[in-house]
């Protein structure tokens, strides 16, 4: 099977480049500062509809909307673009120079760290291939730096600025952090997925834009070379990601606390470690990180990269592949140690609360009207703007200080959400958001066991719902469930009662 | 009788001459009013306030004046709202159409009832004064007359309202309370508050709150509360109103629920949730319990009793004893049916919901480092909209201490608050407003213990753990003794620590 893929693979590249040079040949070009022309052929307009759940009704679709964004051909038949603009997509199609007709695509990997999503067109809507672009991992500080799309007029527009830094970044959409160059003084609003290029080859895309300082933000094209190798495997497997959190180890006290001696300036304090991702299964509370692969990490927890500079940590961990072993030098009970760290990654589903749940409905379960759902940070993100501070305190803690954390005991939070009035659930039709423990006396250790607990004590007259916090126990009666739940699954107008795979 | 704090919308008049609103109702010139009432038993009460700052707890803010109502009860007496007199450091009243201003003293006050007695300095003052006479609760829909001094005139104004609710709500003044309250449609402004609400000649109410959101709905203080307040000073000190310390929820609207738990048929009552740590009824009742009588009063399944042909929340029962008396309550538990006495006891949680005046906020300053209890006032530094705004943990606090605590030696919660900058402090930043969970290995219960935990380290460094913060601070011992005094004279802090008051 490997053996085919990669004749496949190769096939393919040859064929790409016999048919589609890549953009970053066009080295001619280089003292050429409009570079429209060049790109028009690989520049892609893109139009998503967007068509989610409710994180509150989980049954229940969301208003249909549409998102515009923009992307670059890395294939003749495939489309790079950001992660962003395809969340939630429904339907998708893409423009391209031209050619009037829009060309269906399907999001074929999305990856929500990085950032990137990979489109594939429908090859026989499309009336000539695209012109695949290469990115260049060459980086300048200072440089000047241009980026261009294609407008839905199918006109190729462009901008321009400087690049200012490389850092990390959040997307907005994940929880981790992933280089970013940044793009200072642009000549006008960047958007999701714009091309940009450094002397006529692609460096990067867009993927934010900061409208009171004229900074835009760029998936660099290390992050997406990286992204596209893995999506040429098998498998994708993505990124790497860190599995514990860390602090500036700053003051004098505290190192001589952890008996570091004097002359050992170095090193970030591990301050949490969670039980997913890369060194959770090998680091502790209170190690300090003094060098990852031979880079001396600081006391805030950056290293010297010898193209970018200071940047953080979590960048050696990022750019390395799963299952790759990582040299972690660390201070530990006053003594220096290496540890052999196994590069891990996870998925936004194994954790605890997950960090976001696109592309998927939610799993929950109506019963008599009680709505049993899994905990995300979507369901407390539905409080609107600052919601930290308006949900539940005690829902909100288990996200803030618990979600990179589940255990064999605990896989979800499983909540009553709200309850759907019906005769049935009449005295409890005020609780709402409480943390279920226990459901027919099985402790609950994810969404899917209420399944197996509703199955317990065949004749016992109710189920019961125990929850924490000494809240009321539920009791529904079992003879009146099948006709109840006929009826709120009417009245509510709730197709399917259960989404539990 | 339940310590959740509430969810409220409602923004309540908080101290006279503070907040200004314009929902000004009929009002009447005195000459149409009964002159003798007027004259002799309302008068004006103007004093200054100060209250403390409790970021930096050795400080007091900046005064304020305010003026509000107040009026001559039997006994030489002046009754009047406790937010009135708040924190006061200096009181004077005065009678309309005399240009005198008498010096007066604060002799009792009860912030959870919103009442206070003040004493004028010379007791000619009631020479040519008649006492006003305490009436019943007013019915719904009949006529009340509202007296006082509206935002701060000389002259007293009427105005007239029609009762229209009779129940249990939050006094704003602690923010915390619930009491019985009496809405009207009198509108009542600032300087009003305190004066008397009258019916028949007699006061049925002191007016103390309005509804920002809703033009002319006015609040009174009911007799019955004011006898309580009245009844409980008898002794020279007041204790203030007593509970019996549980949360419960009317569940048994759920017939299944209702036989689940082995109730009667024929029984209505209310599901025990929680117990309160050291509460009065702590060993006595247990969570999935059924309460269904108190007194000889009958709960229903609201957790609602009939007393004085009004439906009330059982807590009303409790309101009407002073603490120490003992109520009798009957409950179910595993289909047996159980009779217990109680006392009535203060029973306040570990973190206190309501709003604390009159008392020294308590703190620990170590190497610039301030510890202060986590209350009400402190969170409330965060400005008007503190709730949403306050960290994370101590939002969870407010909100779950009762269920969070399992300590019983817990008295409250400490909470490092401000750091007064200093070279052996400079990197302790990202400590603030995290709730202290030991200090030196020590479990920290109260701000008591942190004084101790301070006073005996183990080793080079002072540890102090957070309890939702996976390290610690660490402050160099030596550095810190030596850094310790000069901190305390840099900030002028009086004195590093300022406990008895706050235990």
């Amino acid at each position: 099977m490997k053996i085919k893929t990669v004749w496949f693979v190769t096939v393919w590249i040859v064929l790409v480049q016999a048919l589609c040079p890549p953009q970053s040949a066009n080295a001619e070009n280089k003292t050429d500062p409009d570079q429209t022309e060049a790109f028009r052929k690989s520049l892609v307009y893109i139009q998503a509809s967007v068509y989610s759940y409710s994180s509150h009704q989980p049954w229940r679709h969301t208003d249909l909307s549409q998102r515009i964004g923009y992307g670059c051909a890395v294939g003749p038949y495939e489309v790079l673009t950001t992660a962003c603009n395809m969340a939630d997509a429904s339907f998708v199609t893409v423009q391209k120079f031209g050619q009037n007709e829009q060309i269906p695509a399907q999001v074929k990997v999305i990856d929500y760290e990085s950032n990137l999503s990979l489109l594939r067109l429908d090859s026989s809507a499309v009336d000539e291939p695209l012109q695949p672009v290469s990115f260049s991992e060459d980086y300048r500080k200072g440089a000047s730096a241009d980026f261009y799309w294609l407008d839905d007029d199918g006109r190729v527009s462009s901008g321009r600025g400087y690049i200012d830094r490389a850092e990390l970044y959040q997307s907005g959409f994940s929880f981790a952090l992933f280089l970013n160059y940044v793009i200072s003084n642009v000549s006008q609003r960047s958007g999701l997925a714009h091309l940009f290029c450094k002397d006529g080859a692609a460096i990067g895309l867009g993927c934010w834009y900061n409208e009171d300082i004229k900074e835009s933000g760029v998936i660099p094209a290390m992050v997406i070379n990286q992204f596209l190798a893995d999506v040429r495997q098998d498998d994708y497997e993505g990124f790497p990601l860190v599995g514990f959190a860390t602090a500036p180890l700053l003051d004098p006290a505290m190192r001589a606390f952890l008996k570091m001696p004097e002359d050992l300036k170095d090193g970030v304090y591990v301050s949490d470690v969670w039980t997913l991702g890369t060194g959770s299964d090998m680091l502790k509370k209170n190690d300090v990180i003094l060098a990852i692969d031979g880079h001396e990490i600081d006391a805030y927890g950056k290293f010297e990269d010898p193209r970018f500079k200071r940047i953080s940590f979590e960048h050696l961990i990022t750019t390395k592949t799963v299952a790759q072993v990582l040299a972690f030098d660390i201070w530990r009970d006053g003594d220096k140690q290496q540890l052999k760290i196994t590069a891990r990654n996870f998925k936004a589903d194994d954790m605890l609360v997950p960090y976001y749940e696109y592309d998927q409905q939610g799993q929950y379960a109506v019963v008599g009207g009680f709505v049993l759902q899994k905990l995300t940070r979507k369901y407390l993100a539905g409080w609107g703007s600052n919601w930290q501070g308006k949900t539940d305190p005690h829902l909100y803690h288990y996200f803030h200080e618990l979600a990179f954390k589940p255990s064999d005991e605990r896989h979800d939070i499983v909540i009553l959400n709200l309850v759907l009035p019906a005769e049935i659930n009449l005295g409890y039709q005020a609780l709402r958001q409480l943390v279920v423990t226990k459901y027919n006396g099985m402790p609950i250790r994810s969404i899917e066991d209420i399944i197996a607990a509703q199955k317990l004590d065949p004749q016992g007259k109710f189920d019961v719902i125990e929850f924490e916090n000494n809240n009321p126990t539920v009791v529904i009666p079992r003879d009146q469930l099948p006709q109840a739940d006929a009826l709120i699954a009417q009245r509510y107008n709730i197709e399917q009662l259960a989404h539990l795979e | 009788m339940s310590y959740r704090p509430r969810k409220s919308g409602y923004l309540w008049i908080l101290v006279a001459g503070l907040v200004l609103f314009g929902c000004w109702g009929s009002a009447v010139s005195s000459a149409l009013g009964n002159e003798q009432l007027l004259s002799k038993s309302v008068v004006l009460i103007r004093g200054v306030s100060q209250d403390w700052n409790y970021s930096m707890p050795w400080k007091q803010t900046a005064m304020n004046w305010g003026s509000g109502t107040g009026f001559v009860i039997d006994g030489k007496r002046i009754l009047t709202n406790a937010h009135n007199v708040s924190n006061n450091k200096y009181v004077e009243i005065k009678k309309q159409g005399q240009a005198r201003q008498y010096p007066a003293r604060v002799a009792f006050i009860g912030h959870d009832c919103d009442l206070a007695i003040l004493l004028p300095q010379e007791m000619s003052f009631f020479d040519d004064t008649e006492p006003l006479e305490l009436g019943g609760i007013p019915e719904v829909n009949t006529t009340v007359s509202t007296y006082g001094f509206p935002v701060g005139g000389e002259l007293v104004s009427v105005t007239e309202g029609i009762v229209s609710r009779v129940e249990m709500d939050n006094y704003s003044h602690t923010g915390a309370d619930s009491h019985l309250v009496v809405q009207t449609d009198a509108a009542i402004n600032p300087g009003n508050s305190g004066g008397p609400v009258m019916q028949k000649g007699k006061v049925v109410g002191v007016a103390f709150q309005g509804l920002r959101q809703a033009d002319n709905i006015g609040y009174m203080i009911p007799t019955t509360v004011i006898r309580h307040f009245l009844a409980d000073i008898t002794d020279d000190k007041y204790d203030g109103f007593g509970s019996l310390g549980f949360t419960f929820y009317p569940g048994l609207h759920s017939v299944s629920y209702k036989e689940y738990l082995k109730i009667p048929d024929q029984e209505e009552g209310i599901v025990v949730l929680q117990t309160l740590l050291n509460g009065s009824i702590e060993t006595i009742l247990q969570p999935g319990d059924v309460l269904t009588k108190i007194d000889q009063y009958d709960v229903d399944n609201d957790g609602k009793v009939l007393i004085d042909d009004l439906r009330l929340q059982i807590s009303e029962v409790v309101e009407r004893k002073q603490i120490g008396d003992q109520v009798e309550i009957t409950f179910y538990r595993d289909g047996q049916i159980h009779t217990e006495k109680v006392e009535v006891r203060l029973n306040r949680p570990v973190l206190g919901y309501a709003r604390q005046y009159d008392k020294k906020p308590g703190y620990v300053v170590y190497a610039g480092l301030t510890f202060v209890p986590v209350s009400r006032n402190f969170l409330e530094t965060w400005g008007d909209n503190w709730l949403p705004d306050v960290p994370h943990s101590l939002r969870y606090l407010f909100y779950y201490s009762q269920q969070l605590n399992q300590q019983h030696q817990r008295l409250e919660y400490v909470v490092l608050g401000e750091i007064l900058p200093d070279e052996v402090n400079q990197y302790c930043g990202k400590f603030k407003y995290q709730p202290v969970e030991k200090i030196n290995g020590m479990d920290i219960w109260s701000l008591a213990d942190v004084k101790k935990a301070i006073e005996n380290p183990d080793g080079n460094f002072c540890m102090i753990n957070f309890m939702y913060l996976d390290w610690p601070l660490i402050i160099d011992l030596e550095k810190g003794q030596t850094r310790h005094n000069a901190i305390l004279q840099q900030y002028q802090v009086s004195a590093d620590a300022r406990i008895s008051d706050a235990n």
